[in-house]
């Protein structure tokens, strides 16, 4: 349970860096980027796992209506972030993967990957929030 | 004492201010030059590649990369393009259904043209470039638009290009309709914005990492970019558009591209080809 409550707590991720040595956001994407999910991390004596958000979401049990609900979801993200035009290139791909596996009856599948498909749209979001006050960093002066 | 407190106080303030304009330099419409831009991309690309000509970069990377110049001039001894310019020229001249053709819709006839496209049309307001208005031509004749990345609409194009080499640049950014400096603006954001799985901006390979390779490739400069499209790219084996590029260009950094002559692909255009004023037109190239 206290495992299940941390990691709900790291999957909503992006706290502020405050002064910190390391931000929560860099230990959770270095321990990420070396361990892959699900790894327990330690982050100012608490304990998080490394899971996005997206993935916690998916930790359901796999059934259709589960599987249709994340497919929906994923695809209402990923309509928001075409609007913005910062769609990454393999999303629309795998909601097709994803609605293929729901069709197929293969319910696990469909909602790891609808989980992939709305963290892409998410992350996408967000890189268009930095832009618009970031663009200008690589410009030659 | 109160002196020195009122003159740290001043300037204090005065540096402050500086320190925001300098942030703020060339990202606004109150701020945007375009003239500045082209200067300082220009001043750039000198520090970077001291050796090479400014004029040179209408050549690419074959400008900054030796090796990759040599092998470029044994192409170009038997030029890939030669054929597809030939049968632009035999497309352009052919008239359409109604007797009339493309000389009728550009002024001087279409031919030595290339260097006023993209331009900004204050009628419509928006960015017009030649492949848009050779489909326009056709769609006022009673013909049907030619897809937009290969094929006849690149030979027409590379045709049009052929007749205006040695022409130079110099694209206009109307100084009466703000829309204008607003189009050129909005493609420069595109231009240094990060997108994309990779999260790679277009300078990202263009300014910053001209010449250093990703993989077995090396990023040209985007000073001169747009100079010598279409191109016939080796990896393609025929002609391409810009805007063919530009799409192939967000699949590589796995962003998914918009659609050819989308506004912000010409917005974009506006500003690389503004980015090239005073450089020749010397398309259509040969590229890898």
């Amino acid at each position: 349970m206290k495992k299940t409550l941390i990691a709900a707590a790291a999957a909503l991720t992006l706290l502020p860096g405050f002064a910190a040595a390391e931000s929560f956001d860099e230990a959770f994407l270095k321990n990420r980027a070396m361990y892959g999910k699900g790894h327990v991390f330690e982050w100012q004596g608490n304990q998080y796992l490394t899971l996005h958000e997206e993935e916690v979401e998916a930790d359901v049990a796999a059934t259709a209506d589960n599987a249709k609900m994340m497919i929906d979801k994923a695809r209402a993200k990923n309509k928001e972030v075409a609007e913005l035009g910062f769609e990454w290139k393999l999303t629309g791909d795998i909601l097709k993967s994803a609605e293929a596996a729901l069709a197929e009856g293969d319910y696990r599948k469909a909602l790891d990957l609808a989980a992939q498909a709305k963290y892409h749209a998410r992350i996408g979001i967000q890189q268009h929030e930095y832009a618009q006050s970031n663009w200008h960093l690589s410009v030659p002066q | 004492m109160k002196i020195i407190k009122n003159l740290t106080i001043g300037v204090g303030v005065a540096l402050t201010s500086q320190l925001a304009l300098a942030a703020d330099s060339g990202f606004t419409m109150a701020t945007v030059n375009p003239e500045a831009d082209r200067m300082a991309l220009q001043n750039y690309f000198k520090k970077r590649f001291p050796e090479a000509e400014v004029q040179d970069y209408i050549n690419g990377i074959y400008a900054v990369d030796a090796d990759s110049r040599a092998q470029w001039e044994e192409i170009e001894e038997f030029p890939p393009y030669e054929f597809a310019v030939e049968e632009g020229e035999t497309l352009f001249n052919t008239p359409f259904a109604n007797g009339k053709g493309y000389a009728d819709c550009f002024e001087n006839d279409g031919i030595g043209i290339r260097q006023n496209f993209p331009y900004w049309n204050k009628e419509e307001g928006t960015v017009k470039t030649l492949e848009m208005e050779i489909n326009e031509c056709r769609e006022a004749n009673g013909e049907e638009p030619l897809k937009w990345g290969k094929g006849d609409i690149a030979k027409i194009s590379a045709y049009m290009a052929w007749t205006s080499r040695d022409q130079v640049f110099n694209i206009d950014i109307p100084s009466d309709d703000p829309r204008a400096k607003a189009a050129y603006l909005d493609g420069k954001k595109f231009f240094y914005a990060k997108r994309g799985q990779l999260n790679l901006s277009c300078a990202n390979c263009h300014v910053q990492g001209t010449n250093i390779r990703i993989r077995a490739d090396l990023p040209s400069p985007q000073l001169g970019h747009v100079t010598h499209f279409p191109v016939f790219r080796s990896k393609w084996g025929e002609l391409g558009t810009l805007h063919r590029r530009y799409s192939g260009c967000h699949k590589d950094s796995r962003s998914k591209p918009l659609k050819p002559q989308a506004e912000r692909f010409r917005n974009l255009e506006y500003f690389q080809t503004y980015m090239s004023n005073g450089l020749v037109v010397n398309g259509p190239g040969a590229r890898k």
